[in-house]
């Protein structure tokens, strides 16, 4: 819904087993994904989040940070996320704060080694830490 | 009617150290229950959670993989069914084996693919990677466009195996077998 001249349809998509939670917040300009990502059809499924983005960096200019905490991802679901880094790139190179922080379970270094791969190919801050227990 | 020797089938599939086996036609769900199922015997072998990580997405890319071909090939419901199977070896790796009926070109193409990724080591695995990542998506593609077998050959720590059974002249069977 719309309530006010700021905000726009932000999403609030439960998870499941396969799909992450996703909260998105334009005010504050946070997107939150949280939990494991193997769906048949990623690109279906990260279509929304990709919109919203968009509609964020057109309609503002204020910063942009994704707050993640994805623990398992499908290589569709990888090629959908680099879109999204792509995209945060493409901003940043036009001067936009945009960030990333990934949080992850330091149990499982496998979580480490997927956001890793990601920010070896993104030159905007892009902080992975581990939870502390 | 001859019933089936089920104690022949259990000693076999004992002997063999068969953690999950399933065998028919296999849909979006059921690739999820049988994950499910598998993470929990992942946990109860004790497995380390990078390993039952990996095992778990072997698992999930060769059945979304077997599950696109299909559908890509406009196979029915019968058609798109899936062989998989999670055993541990004699060095107590596991290993993550699926197959399934593809037109036996297809199947020809693939094992020439498996051979070409089983000769790169893993920095050439992660560059292979990384350009398939790039590459423009096929319209209409749903999946991670040949990023899923690359990904099978990084996380396996054995290069990866594959075999070609024919089952009549259009169609063979192809298996593929990764270890963890």
């Amino acid at each position: 819904m719309i309530t006010g001249t700021f905000d726009m349809n932000d999403l609030n998509i439960a998870s499941t087993q396969s799909t992450p939670g996703i909260q998105t917040d334009f005010r504050n300009g946070v997107l939150r994904m949280h939990g494991d990502s193997y769906p048949e059809n990623s690109f279906e499924f990260f279509g929304p989040v990709i919109e919203w983005i968009e509609s964020f960096l057109a309609a503002s200019s204020d910063p942009l940070r994704l707050e993640l905490r994805l623990i398992y991802m499908n290589t569709s679901s990888v090629k959908a996320m680099m879109d999204i880094f792509d995209m945060l790139e493409e901003a940043h190179g036009k001067g936009r704060a945009v960030s990333v922080a990934w949080h992850y379970d330091p149990r499982n270094e496998r979580v480490l080694d997927l956001a890793d791969e990601f920010r070896e190919d993104c030159t905007f801050p892009f902080d992975i830490s581990p939870d502390v227990a | 009617m001859e019933t089936l020797d089920l104690f022949s089938l259990r000693t076999h599939f004992t002997r063999n150290r068969i953690l999950l086996c399933f065998n028919g036609p296999i849909s979006r769900s059921l690739i999820e229950e049988i994950g499910n199922a598998l993470r929990n015997y992942l946990q109860a072998d004790n497995a380390l959670p990078s390993a039952a990580m990996d095992v778990f997405s072997i698992y999930i890319e060769m059945t979304q993989n077997i599950r696109h071909y299909a559908q890509s090939r406009g196979y029915g419901e019968l058609e798109s069914a899936a062989t998989v199977v999670v055993a541990r070896d004699a060095e107590d790796r596991y290993m993550v084996q699926a197959g399934n009926v593809v037109e036996r070109a297809d199947g020809a193409v693939l094992l020439a693919r498996v051979a070409e990724l089983a000769a790169l080591d893993k920095a050439q695995l992660k560059a292979a990677y990384k350009t398939q990542l790039r590459q423009p998506r096929e319209p209409g593609a749903s999946s991670g466009a040949g990023l899923g077998l690359i990904d099978v050959a990084r996380k396996s720590s054995l290069p990866l195996q594959a075999s070609l059974s024919e089952i009549d002249e259009n169609r063979a069977f192809f298996s593929l077998c990764a270890f963890i």
